[in-house]
């Protein structure tokens, strides 16, 4: 009976840590000035809410076939979002025309 | 089925028109414009022009056109309100003795574990009790695809040169269609240049949605899924492993033979999976195969392979569809 | 589970609910507001994220264990969806160089 309170605080303080974090990741994408720092605060955002949010969920619903699955979102997230930061990062680069002015790139990139 | 040399196949990949030479009868004289012609020619415009397209000149016309955006207007709304009405006096929606709640559908919840042996009530409907139906859709997709095919698909080589003798009806300046050549050329300024950041991680993650769709697709009679999710799936997986290594390394094991060899046998061992009822005088639509205790996965008797034919075919449909508006061939 | 819990568990998923809501309308309004493309994509794959902690929340307050699958197919459209449109606008970018260059 304990060991289920136990699991009920443990699970919802992790869960509203994640919520936390997309709160910050939304209030950060509003108040940047440049894209590619809007975009660096959502994609660490993303991640790291979505992590978090759902290992608390899996901590909700115990040992069972749902948390495996929910385990492999969080893998496949895990590797496919940074990757999409990156190509919104590169297309940013490549198609700004006043990059220069409020950005350093180095010399032996390549768009 | 090999090529031979003979008169129908040169037909056949138009090399050669057998009837040009042998229609008419005699040849046809020149075409030479009478004088008076050409003063009727003028007079038709001219009577045109002032009775259809004259709007400043011309009063009833300036009416006529007012009238007409009123009456449109007018017809509109006469008709959604007609519609409208009609609407508020269906009966509530969920009630309990709507038509729709008849007794096909108690019929198909009843007893639809017992004579399907499909968990999943949906997925014995549409496989089971109304499989013609999927096999109609599934031609559907099909026939959407080939018809892209015609319509978008770029000649191999060079356009061929006009042989004599044979009217050009576009000027060569005014010619639009490109090569498959030019595509791919055109292709390389949208490709990001073999990206290695994503190279690598594609080549993780492309396994991980096959398996998945595949998962999805033979998990259709437990749980929500089949053979439309799991073939959407499958295509997605294959326009990520194009867009992340190009086309050259998707031609190496999806071209164009792969498509036809996998859509025909897909909707043949369909069609011939469930039309066998024509010939053994269409009594009962039963198969033969045992069904199975339900939440197995090999269980309920015919659905797992019509699944897998129907993922297969909206698979290739999907990549075909992204391939063609993409490249103009596979 | 006692009946305190039950209804305790059903708070908390429904508060996590409202909250994500709230949130999502946020993301909406800088995919609207965006001054550039970037930042739609960005804001769009926002709401892709969000929407698939919602799901799973989903998933477990009506106790239904297939609604995780939808989550794994979101995810990969989501991130499919990012790779092609940003590879349409590089392009579409190129292409209108080209032609000025022409010119």
């Amino acid at each position: 009976m304990i060991l289920e309170w136990i699991r009920f605080i443990v699970g919802t303080i992790i869960l509203c840590c994640g919520l936390l974090i997309f709160a910050l990741e939304v209030f950060g994408v509003f108040r940047f000035d440049f894209v590619l720092n809007r975009m660096h605060a959502a994609a660490m955002g993303d991640t790291l809410g979505i992590g978090i949010s759902l290992i608390g969920l899996i901590i909700f619903s115990g040992f069972n076939f749902t948390s495996l699955k929910m385990f492999l979102v969080v893998i496949f997230l895990w590797f496919a979002s940074p990757v999409s930061s990156h190509l919104i990062g590169r297309l940013e680069v490549t198609t700004d025309e006043e990059l220069e002015n409020y950005c350093e790139i180095e010399d032996n990139c390549q768009p | 089925m090999k090529r031979k040399n003979n008169a129908f196949f040169r037909w056949f990949f138009g090399e050669e028109d057998t009837l040009i030479g042998k229609v008419e009868m005699k040849a046809q004289p020149e075409y030479e414009q009478k004088e008076g012609e050409i003063r009727e020619l003028m007079e038709e415009r001219a009577q045109l022009r002032e009775q259809i397209y004259d709007v400043r000149d011309n009063t009833k016309l300036k009416l006529f056109h007012k009238m007409y955006n009123i009456a449109a207007v007018i017809f509109c709304i006469t008709l959604i309100s007609i519609l409208l009405v009609n609407v508020s006096w269906l009966p509530h929606y969920g009630d309990g003795d709507n038509p729709v709640n008849n007794e096909v559908s108690a019929r198909y919840i009843e007893s639809g574990l017992q004579e399907t042996g499909a968990v999943n009530i949906v997925t014995g409907m549409i496989l089971d009790y109304r499989a013609f139906d999927t096999f109609g859709e599934s031609n559907v997709l099909f026939i959407a695809t080939v018809t892209v095919l015609i319509l978008m698909r770029l000649d191999k080589e060079k356009k061929a040169p006009a042989k004599p003798g044979v009217e050009v009806y576009s000027k060569a300046e005014d010619d639009m269609t490109m090569t498959i050549a030019e595509a791919q050329a055109n292709d390389r300024i949208y490709e990001p240049k073999n990206d290695a950041i994503l190279q690598k991680v594609a080549g993780f993650l492309v396994p991980i949605i096959f398996i998945f769709g595949i998962y999805v697709v033979l998990n259709g009679h437990l749980s929500p899924g089949g053979g439309f999710s799991g073939g959407a799936i499958i295509g997605a997986g294959l326009i990520l492993y194009l867009n992340a290594f190009g086309f050259e390394k998707t031609e190496r094991f999806f071209t164009e033979k792969t498509y036809k060899w996998i859509c025909f046998v897909a909707l043949t061992f369909y069609c011939l999976a469930k039309s066998y009822s024509f010939f053994t005088g269409a009594n009962h639509l039963e198969s033969g195969i045992p069904l199975g205790t339900p939440g197995a996965i090999v269980s309920s008797g015919l659905i797992l392979p019509l699944n897998i034919c129907v993922g297969m075919v909206v698979a290739c449909t999907m990549y075909a569809f992204y391939a063609l508006f993409r490249k103009g061939g596979f | 589970m006692s009946p305190v819990l039950e209804n305790a568990y059903h708070v908390v998923f429904v508060g996590a609910l409202i909250f994500l809501a709230v949130m999502l309308i946020f993301c909406f309004i800088r995919a609207v507001r965006g001054p550039r493309v970037a930042d739609r994509i960005v804001a769009v794959n926002m709401i892709g994220t969000i929407v698939m902690v919602i799901i799973t929340i989903l998933s477990l307050l009506l106790k239904e264990g297939y609604l995780a699958d939808i989550c794994i197919i979101y995810a990969m459209i989501s991130f499919l969806a990012v790779i092609v449109l940003t590879k349409v606008y590089m392009g579409v970018y190129f292409e209108k160089k080209q032609k000025g260059e022409k010119k």
